[in-house]
């Protein structure tokens, strides 16, 4: 595919930029893409982890060490927060929500055609690379969070109390159906509200980016450059909303009662 | 979208993810980090612990010192409490001493002065005897007479 037809043809360049590539058909779908840029970011992220984990050095911390005891101590405070009582899941699941998602995010940092360019050459014909702006990523998120909010709500008030959350919530128990409506679409809303949020943010920066692409390619620096740096602040926000309202949720979840 | 085996892979993925995160990164670091904030908390500790000794050596040294200071005046006191007492002592020993010396002297110069006058007093009672005889010429009865000379001389 060369630049020249992308203007020829913009609604394909675009359709075409935003096409997964997938194996299989109905449930046994692949999106090749999406996995191998999301798996391909997690295991980089575990390497330099694994690597920093084996080496620490509590005496004078430097590098890495340095930039990932930052990183821990700030989800840590938020954790220490939202927490009355000590929870060693949340910390480690928000740190890894903001990483692998700003990772994911920062993706989009990269040339637009360049690696759809070079898969091209290599005979693969559709690529996504930014794995947020598949909404199977996004979904897998929240949904896990949305799961780990089940896991503690029933925890911490029992199955039996956490159905009665659902009748008394929040006009007392003679509004019983109206409450039990209003809390599961206020519960369901959460992880659906996580997911769109973050594929929503990360379509439609793409989408920009592919926008910009179809200009003249003297016309390109300007925009291209300004959204890209304005795109960063996006990422990061994106990452960053992504992993306190996780946070916020699951402490919600593990409240006694309310 | 639909429900994919794309969804539970990334789900997979990420549950993964997330306990090795916890396993390898989190876990360790955190511990590292208390360790670190506890050893800073305790090198505090033993700093403020350090002063405060250093504090109460140097209140302690300046109380012995002042305590020594005190020491020595009061052994100056009595030394020289006790050199003037023994000046004094001495004085008076000497007085003492001086005026025995004297009453002595004093009472030898009396005896021979009586010893003088009594061998004064027996040659005058002999010269005065031979005088007697020889105005009467004739012995006289030494005893009888010696008596009057006595009371004579007494008398003197």
């Amino acid at each position: 595919m060369a630049t020249g037809s992308a203007t020829d043809n913009p609604v394909e360049y675009i359709s075409h930029h935003l096409q997964p590539l997938s194996v299989g058909n109905g449930f046994w779908t692949f999106n090749l893409d999406t996995m191998f840029f999301s798996i391909l970011i997690a295991l980089s992220v575990m390497f330099v982890s694994y690597n920093v984990g084996k080496n620490i050095t509590s005496s004078e911390p430097r590098g890495m060490q340095n930039i990932l005891e930052t990183l821990i101590e700030f989800v840590n405070n938020l954790v220490k927060e939202a927490f009355p009582k000590p929870n060693k899941i949340v910390g480690p699941l928000g740190l890894t929500i903001f990483l692998w998602v700003f990772l994911m995010n920062a993706m989009d940092l990269i040339p637009v055609d360049l690696l759809p360019k070079a898969a091209d050459l290599m005979g693969i014909h559709y690529l996504k690379v930014v794995p947020t702006t598949d909404p199977h990523t996004t979904f897998a998120l929240s949904l896990t969070v949305f799961a780990l909010c089940i896991y503690y709500n029933i925890k911490i008030k029992g199955s039996f109390g956490y159905f009665k959350s659902f009748l008394v919530h929040p006009f007392g128990i003679y509004l019983a159906p109206i409450n039990f409506i209003l809390t599961l679409v206020e519960e369901l809303a959460k992880p659906l509200s996580l997911a769109l949020r973050l594929f929503g943010n990360m379509f439609t920066g793409e989408l920009v980016f592919l926008l910009i692409a179809l200009l003249p390619w003297y016309f390109i620096p300007v925009p291209g450059t300004l959204w890209a740096i304005f795109h960063i602040l996006v990422i990061t926000l994106q990452a960053f909303i992504f992993m306190v309202l996780a946070i916020m949720y699951i402490s919600l979840a593990s409240e006694e009662s309310h | 979208m639909n429900v994919t085996a794309t969804l539970f892979g990334q789900m997979i993925t990420f549950i993964i993810f997330v306990w090795f995160i916890k396993q390898f990164l989190w876990e360790p670091l955190t511990s590292a980090m208390d360790e670190r904030s506890k050893k800073i908390a305790d090198g505090l500790a033993s700093a403020e612990l350090g002063k405060k000794k250093m504090e109460e050596a140097a209140s302690e040294y300046e109380k012995t010192l002042k305590d020594a200071k005190n020491k020595a005046s009061d052994v100056l006191n009595q030394a020289q409490q006790q050199s003037n007492t023994i000046v004094e002592d001495a004085r008076a020993k000497a007085k003492i001493e001086a005026n025995k010396i004297l009453e002595s002297a004093n009472q030898q110069i009396e005896q021979e002065s009586n010893i003088a006058k009594e061998s004064l007093k027996k040659e005058l009672s002999n010269l005065s005897l031979q005088c007697a005889e020889k105005i009467i010429g004739k012995e006289i009865d030494k005893k009888k007479h010696d008596e009057i000379i006595q009371k004579a001389l007494k008398d003197l």
